[in-house]
């Protein structure tokens, strides 16, 4: 192949029929070929490993903190600096780790498992990722500015975020640049899954993960705008004497938690839809049977992303509204835990009776399914006023999020890469591994986070570095807890690398159940896959 | 399939929000489906949605008001 393609080269320009051995090259190498890939593969590549150097950055911030929870009392920190640590840990997770991450599986995934050759925008692709680096850097070295990262908690509130020094400027530029680039990333996947299919494979055919991450780039394009225009008027409000959020000026604080929850209830959903469409495809591969209720999936998918746009103010309760206001945002947020009920119940049926094996990624699966429906439930429990009203600011909500956030999106995407790494490495991965990694996990998080709704619900407020003498013991189990929870993520690593520098040889469909196009590649993917689209019928 | 999306092109809008309203349930049956999906066209579906949606916010607000009364 060589040999003829340097033929041609050397020739005359005889190209066009021999357009497509440009491929041949292969990547260049070195970093030039990381710096200018625009081939899906690479660029889901980095995304994932962006979004796990964020994870070890925003753990490392969790285990500062919880190393002070640990007793009562101020031992290794100031409180700023404690601040500090809650802030950008949260931002972290979300906007570094948990939606990098989910990015990386639609650049590697979509395009295999609707039979396309790459994305839509292969250079936008590039420009996307690259943005990450910078952000990141923004938010790391705001810790060694004058005053300190930003410490008003990771939800930018007035009058706090107005009051700080530079290191909330950062912030504010970090969150710009992380919103830029989710919008292209996401018009990126819309685009792609809307005219790259290939031939037969209408949208009622395409699989549950595909379908979860069109939805979501619908509400990324739709809710992360809102978010970069608050956090411009906070940026307005900081330097060039506007008074949006300021009352002494005429403006109102209450004004951005309505705006910013605007964003970010919706937020929330985008960080569990794709999160339900990798579930959605490891259930039935590992159950033998088809997903039960599909349509039903796909509808729940679309009925969830609407509602999520009008439920905002249950971040709000304790703020003040009219009763009319808290009963609304009461019903309808309750009301969308029945969409999120049909998913559970559809994912419990597509296990039933079917001949089930237990591989890590089904074991994330079902541990999904169980601590999911628990957060859920502690969902609900938030969303009733007068209960609320107890439990807000306190970590009862703490628990809460870590329930749908850790033991949701995280295990769902543990789950995704130990099923996909077969088909991304040419190799299986370490069952044994995969499974010490997933029990590790298992229980050190419920005993991090299982606690933490009875010191809720006992009144110990987040947020803060030190608490009162009762809450001691829960505090030091969730500790414990923390740390046990955070090495057990080197197992992952480790077993990734393993996975990586060799073992067993994958087939093409290493799962005797899965169905869905990219099994049809072989195992490494070759760089070029769907190069002719496949027929589907 | 491809003959029967020719002989009955376009759905009613009352179908259309039909299969909206279950879409907000989150269930369609198997069959109902097979014919939104053979029938219903997208700017129906985003029309009825948004109906939808409007709908959903005035019943859940005077239920509100009908409790606050
Ligand atoms: C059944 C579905 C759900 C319901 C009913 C629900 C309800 C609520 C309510 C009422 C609150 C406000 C609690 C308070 O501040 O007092 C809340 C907070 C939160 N929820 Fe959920 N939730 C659900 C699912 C999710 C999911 C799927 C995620 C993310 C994957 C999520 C992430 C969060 C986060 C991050 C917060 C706290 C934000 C903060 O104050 O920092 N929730 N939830
Ligand atoms: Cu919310």
């Amino acid at each position: 192949m060589a040999a003829v393609h340097d033929d041609h080269a050397h020739g005359h320009g005889h190209g066009h029929e021999h357009g497509h051995d440009d491929h041949a090259h292969g990547p260049p190498k070195g970093m030039m070929r990381w710096l200018t890939t625009t081939n899906h593969k690479d660029i889901g590549t980095m995304y994932l490993w962006f979004s796990f150097s964020m994870f070890i950055v925003g753990g490392l911030m969790a285990f500062g903190i919880r190393a002070e929870l640990f007793q009562p009392g101020m031992q290794l920190m100031t409180p700023e600096f404690f601040n500090s640590l809650t802030t950008n840990h949260g931002l972290i997770m979300v906007f570094g780790a948990i939606m990098p991450a989910f990015v990386g599986f639609a650049n590697w995934q979509v395009p295999m498992m609707i039979g396309a050759p790459d994305m839509a925008f292969a250079r936008m692709n590039n420009w996307s990722f690259w943005l990450l680096p910078p952000a990141a850097l923004l938010l790391v070295a705001a810790f060694f500015v004058p005053g300190g990262a930003g410490a008003g908690g990771w939800t930018f509130y007035p009058p706090l975020s107005v009051q700080m020094g530079m290191g909330m400027d950062m912030m504010i530029f970090a969150v710009h640049i992380l919103g830029a680039s989710s919008i292209m990333g996401s018009i990126n996947i819309i685009t792609t899954i809307l005219n790259m299919r290939a031939p037969g494979m209408t949208l009622m055919k395409m699989p549950l993960f595909v379908w979860t991450w069109l939805i979501t780039a619908y509400l990324l394009v739709l809710v992360m705008p809102v978010l970069a225009g608050t956090v411009t008027m906070l940026l307005t409000d900081r330097h060039f004497g506007t008074n949006f959020f300021n009352a002494a000026g005429g403006g109102d604080p209450i004004m951005f938690q309505h705006i910013f929850w605007f964003f970010g209830h919706p937020e929330v959903y985008i960080m569990i839809l794709p999160a339900f469409g990798i579930v959605s495809e490891i259930l039935p591969t590992f159950s033998r049977k088809p997903l039960f209720g599909y349509s039903s999936m796909v509808y729940a998918t679309a009925s969830i992303a609407i509602l999520s746009c009008v439920v905002w103010a249950h971040h709000m309760f304790t703020v003040g509204m009219p009763v009319t206001a808290q009963l609304f945002f009461m019903y309808a947020t309750m009301l969308i835990a029945v969409p999120t009920g049909v998913k559970v119940f559809n994912w419990t049926a597509t296990m039933w009776q079917g001949s089930m094996s237990f591989e890590t990624p089904m074991l994330f699966a079902i541990g999904f399914i169980f601590l999911f429906t628990i957060g859920g439930f502690s969902g609900v429990v938030c969303a009733v006023v007068p209960v609320d009203i107890q439990v807000q600011e306190t970590y009862y909500v703490i628990a809460h999020f870590h329930y749908v956030l850790v033991s949701g999106s995280l295990f769902a995407l543990f789950g995704g890469v130990y099923y996909w790494l077969p088909k991304w490495t040419g190799h299986m991965y370490d069952e044994s591994l995969g499974k010490l990694h997933f029990w590790m996990s298992m229980v050190f998080f419920n005993v991090t986070f299982f606690v933490q709704h009875f010191l809720g619900l006992a009144g110990m407020p987040r947020r803060v570095p030190d608490y009162a003498l009762q809450f001691a013991d829960f505090n030091m189990i969730s500790s414990i807890g923390a740390f046990g929870f955070g090495l057990s993520q080197l197992i992952f690593l480790a077993a990734v690398v393993k996975c990586i520098r060799g073992g067993k040889k994958a087939e093409a469909k290493p799962w005797e159940g899965a169905t869905t196009l990219e099994w049809d590649l072989p195992s490494p993917a070759p760089y070029h896959s769907w190069v002719t689209p496949p027929v589907v019928k | 399939m491809k003959n029967e999306t020719k002989v009955q092109r376009k759905a009613s809008f009352l179908q259309a929000i039909k299969a909206v309203s279950w879409a907000f349930f989150g269930i369609r049956k198997k069959s109902d489906h097979d014919h939104d999906a053979a029938t219903l066209t997208l700017g129906q579906v985003i029309v009825a949605g948004i109906i939808g949606a409007a709908i959903f916010v005035t019943s859940v607000l005077m239920m509100v008001k009908l409790v606050t009364s």
